[in-house]
């Protein structure tokens, strides 16, 4: 098999680039206002199933901050006339793995399993969904497990850092306290008020249950039909509030003491973009420049320039309406203050040294590229169309993708990051040794300030 | 139900250096996995240079005689590809996963390391890289709640001297001592072709894509390679070994190392299937006895990890406000005894053989983490059809042979017990 040596001086030419296939849905509505969006995936005896409820964080009322989490994780504690073991023995006895996540904009209820479960993994679905019991007892434990889990986050300096910067660039908007809440509204959270959000917010109008894999979509659809054909109910989306945009003079520096920190979290952040905002890709190719990938400036930066850290990322978190932008890394304390200037200094960097021709480049080949490998398996495909569904993205949304992306300037991105990067606007959060830390930082930046984490009373 | 079967074509073929190549084509998304895993890993390390092998892997990505440093990163994220690697006790492994028209630049590039790393590395790079690991374990295991439990856990449970007894990210002071001359000798060393498996998975031609491995990894020799580590088998003979540290926690938390099944072993699978009733789901035993009805613990884990020489089959339990470990130890370990004296249900039996099918099938189903089942399959225990056999030998596993695992397992003398327990205010 011997050939002669190839030549190693430059990258080999690529072969022809195959199109990417996305996979084609079929979209059904039931009787009782149910969507229903299959895609057909035979390689595999699996299925993946999400279903999206109207009713996320943002919906919680005011003063029961927590209570779409303590819903979504009580529907399985007991339900159709089971108890919560029962329950429990019939998900494991599936084999099915099932979650709840609650998030700021929608609660979404994900179901992987084997092809030939299907059906009783949708009789689990049905039950969990149409006919949770919160039995008093199970509320009480399940409040209590989550008060639990608040005190065991204190140990988690990254937590305190997270907590710190959504209160300080927020403030009071729901997005400024984590979608599972806090010590305060949790500890008043009982059966009637999960009942109430339960029975006014889980419900057909504006749902969707997306499903991709094994399955005939026709059969799919039936079967689906038996049970939640007659499901009523739901209120459709909820409009949050556009978030305000933090108050000058900026950047200021929250530093929360932490004196066994090994070392130090650092974080920076303001109000960010929502997913349907007119800069949307070019803040995708901005952030992918500044932080979004491994070769972005700022872990280029500080880590393979200054070995400061492990890792560096920024990210714009894209909701129904403005969610922060957040800017992340751990460093050595000694090395925290310069750290945070340097990061400070590279979002200063995208307006004052605008990207160059390879930055562009690689920004939007890694976005428009990675598509074929993010729709390679069945829950990932249910991923990309749940978030079509949650933001209300067009039809070929990803089939227009590309354009989209490769019509991202150079101007639009610069004119796009500066129009949310704003020094003056920032938030910066150090959380670590401060003994060390306050001297140094305080040399850097003119508004230093120690605080407490929100939400950190004891019981 | 129980017909469903999953079946992979994996062709395997040897260069004349030694490389061993696994291929397997599957046309449905133009997209292709590489994957090279290297037979070495933390357990191969000298006393005093612990964490070098996951060091180097760091140092592999810092270029190459034709790749500058960075720029290995930027080809593959410039193609919309992903790339990575990893450490572990036994092995070493760096992938890419790409569109299917850039295999040639994966192998471009996985071959540069291999056969041109040295023209690379300079001691800046190992300067720099030193300084992102010491942060990598200052953020992943230093200020990490409990971070400390598991490398603690391993020095109870293994002797002075064990290869498994200090944990991949290394100790600080090793990370320091580590020189430039290491860097070459360990190179030299492991990174050679036969000491390697190359496995490509996804929307390729098997023989085009064997040719190009090929002209890419078949110019460089085969080298002797030290012979592995002796290691010691660990059973009941060295009795129970016990612990405690303190850490900036709320609540205690008790680590349990069982010496059990290694990945080779034939009971691997009960033991596997064991650990999934253990605590996988809200109705596993120990969730349910420890968390639901007895309420003295916030979660409970267990697993079996597939190591390749010893097996370590784990369980962690982290205790509820105001419960002492001890307390949740005893807890625990009625729990254990229950099980092993025959409290298992042949349901409990079916539903966790069903939960490791559909686990099976989520580790195989896109072309990076097929590549990556059977390069380890390959690696670890010469057999890469593993990965299609698992499914029949998982579904083969029955009452008695998860008893009979629990039985010769769960024993106190097999085992090592850490407590972790808060601070006391100074």
């Amino acid at each position: 098999m011997s050939r002669p040596a190839p030549d190693r001086s430059s990258p080999p030419p690529s072969a022809e680039l195959r199109p990417v296939e996305l996979p084609e849905l079929e979209a059904f509505r039931l009787d009782g206002g149910l969507r229903v969006l299959v895609g057909e995936d035979r390689q595999l005896p699996e299925l993946s199933l999400r279903l999206v409820v109207e009713g996320g964080a943002s919906a919680d009322p005011a003063g029961q901050e927590g209570v779409a989490e303590l819903t979504g994780r009580l529907l399985t504690e007991g339900a159709a006339g089971r108890g919560a073991q029962a329950v429990a023995a019939w998900l494991d006895r599936l084999g099915a793995s099932f979650s709840v996540s609650a998030g700021y904009d929608v609660t979404i209820l994900s179901l992987h399993l084997l092809s030939d479960v299907l059906d009783g993994g949708l009789d689990f679905l049905r039950a969990v969904v149409r006919e949770p019991t919160f039995a008093e007892a199970e509320v009480d434990r399940v409040r209590q497990e989550r008060l639990d889990e608040i005190d065991r986050d204190r140990d988690k300096p990254e937590v305190a850092a997270d907590h710190t910067l959504i209160r300080a660039v927020l403030g009071d908007h729901r997005y400024g306290t984590p979608s599972a809440g806090l010590r305060e509204s949790v500890e008043g959270l009982g059966r009637e008020r999960v009942a109430s959000f339960h029975s006014g917010r889980y419900g057909p109008r504006g749902a969707a249950l997306v499903a991709c894999g094994d399955v005939d979509p026709g059969a799919l659809v039936e079967a689906v039909e038996e049970r939640f054909g007659s499901w009523e109910g739901g209120q459709g989306p909820v409009a949050p509030p556009e978030p305000a945009r933090p108050a000058g003079p900026g950047p200021r520096v929250l530093l929360v003491d932490r004196p066994e920190s090994a070392q130090a979290e650092l974080r920076l952040g303001t109000v960010g973009a929502a997913y349907g905002d007119e800069d949307f890709f070019d803040l995708l190719v901005g952030n992918a420049i500044l932080g979004g990938l491994f070769n972005s400036r700022i872990n280029m930066n500080l880590r393979e320039d200054k070995g400061w850290t492990y890792g560096a990322r920024t990210s714009f978190h894209f909701r129904r309406v403005a969610g922060p932008f957040v800017g992340r890394t751990a460093v050595e304390t000694a090395a925290a203050a310069d750290a945070l200037a340097e990061f400070v200094r590279e979002l200063e960097g995208m307006v004052e040294e605008p990207p160059t021709d390879e930055e562009m480049t690689l920004a939007r080949n890694s976005l428009v590229l990675s598509l074929p490998r993010q729709f390679e398996t069945v829950s990932q495909v249910t991923r990309k169309i749940t978030t079509q569904v949650v933001y209300g993205l067009p039809q070929d949304y990803w089939d227009r993708y590309r354009e989209r992306i490769e019509g991202v300037t150079r101007d639009g991105v610069v004119r796009a990051m500066g129009r949310f990067l704003d020094p003056e606007a920032l938030r910066l959060v150090v959380v670590g040794r401060a003994g060390e830390l306050e001297g140094p930082l305080a040399e850097r930046f003119e508004r230093v300030a120690v605080v407490e984490p929100p939400g950190q009373r004891r019981a | 139900m129980q017909g469903q079967s999953v079946h992979f074509d994996f062709e395997e073929r040897l260069l004349d250096n030694g490389l061993r190549l696994v291929l397997e084509q599957d046309r449905s998304a133009p997209v292709v996995a590489v994957h090279l895993m290297y037979h070495v890993g933390s357990k191969y390390e000298r006393p005093g240079r612990t964490g070098f092998a996951h060091l180097f892997e760091h140092l592999l990505f810092q270029g190459s005689g034709h790749v500058p440093k960075g720029e290995h990163f930027r080809y593959i994220q410039n193609v919309g590809g992903t790339l990575n690697g990893s450490t572990w006790f036994d092995r070493t492994n760096y992938f890419e996963v790409v569109p299917s028209s850039e295999l040639a630049l994966a192998l471009w590039l996985e071959s540069d390391r291999m056969g041109f790393f040295e023209e690379g590395i300079t001691q800046e790079k190992l300067d720099n890289q030193r300084g992102v690991v010491k942060n990598e374990r200052r953020q992943s295991y230093e200020n990490r709640p409990y971070g400390l439990a598991f490398e603690t856990l391993l020095g109870l449970a293994y002797p002075e001297g064990h290869p498994y007894r200090h944990p991949t990210i290394g100790y600080m002071e090793d990370l320091d001592a580590a020189s430039l001359e290491d860097v070459h000798d360990f190179f030299r060393s492991y990174y050679a072709p036969n000491n390697a498996v190359l496995v490509m998975v996804g929307d390729l031609d098997p023989e085009e894509a064997l040719a190009e491995a090929d002209r890419w990894f078949g110019e460089f020799p085969a080298r002797e390679v030290p012979a592995p580590p002796e290691v010691e088998r660990i059973g009941g003979e060295r009795g129970e070994r016990r612990g405690t540290i303190e850490d900036a926690v709320q609540v205690p938390r008790v680590y349990m190392l069982y010496h059990a099944p290694s990945f080779n072993d034939p009971a691997f699978e009960a033991s596997d299937v064991l650990t999934s009733l253990l605590a996988e789901g809200k109705s596993s035993s120990l969730h349910r006895e420890l968390v639901y009805e007895r309420r003295i613990a916030a979660e409970v884990e267990a697993f079996t990890w597939p190591l390749e020489d010893v097996g370590m089959l784990l369980v962690v339990a982290t205790a509820r406000p105001g419960v002492a470990a001890p307390e949740l130890e005893e807890a625990v370990d009625d729990v254990l005894d229950d099980v092993r004296t025959s409290g298992v249900t042949e349901d409990e039996v079916e539903g966790a053989r069903n939960r490791a099918r559909r686990s099976l099938v989520g580790q195989v189903n896109s072309a990076g983490d097929r590549a990556d089942a059977v390069a380890h399959a390959a690696v670890l225990r010469d057999d890469p059809d593993y990965v299609n056999r698992a499914f029949d030998r998982y579904r083969a596993v029955e009452r008695r042979d998860v008893l009979e695992v629990a039985d010769a397992t769960l024993r106190p003398e097999r085992r090592a017990v850490l407590h972790v327990v808060p601070r006391e205010a100074s």
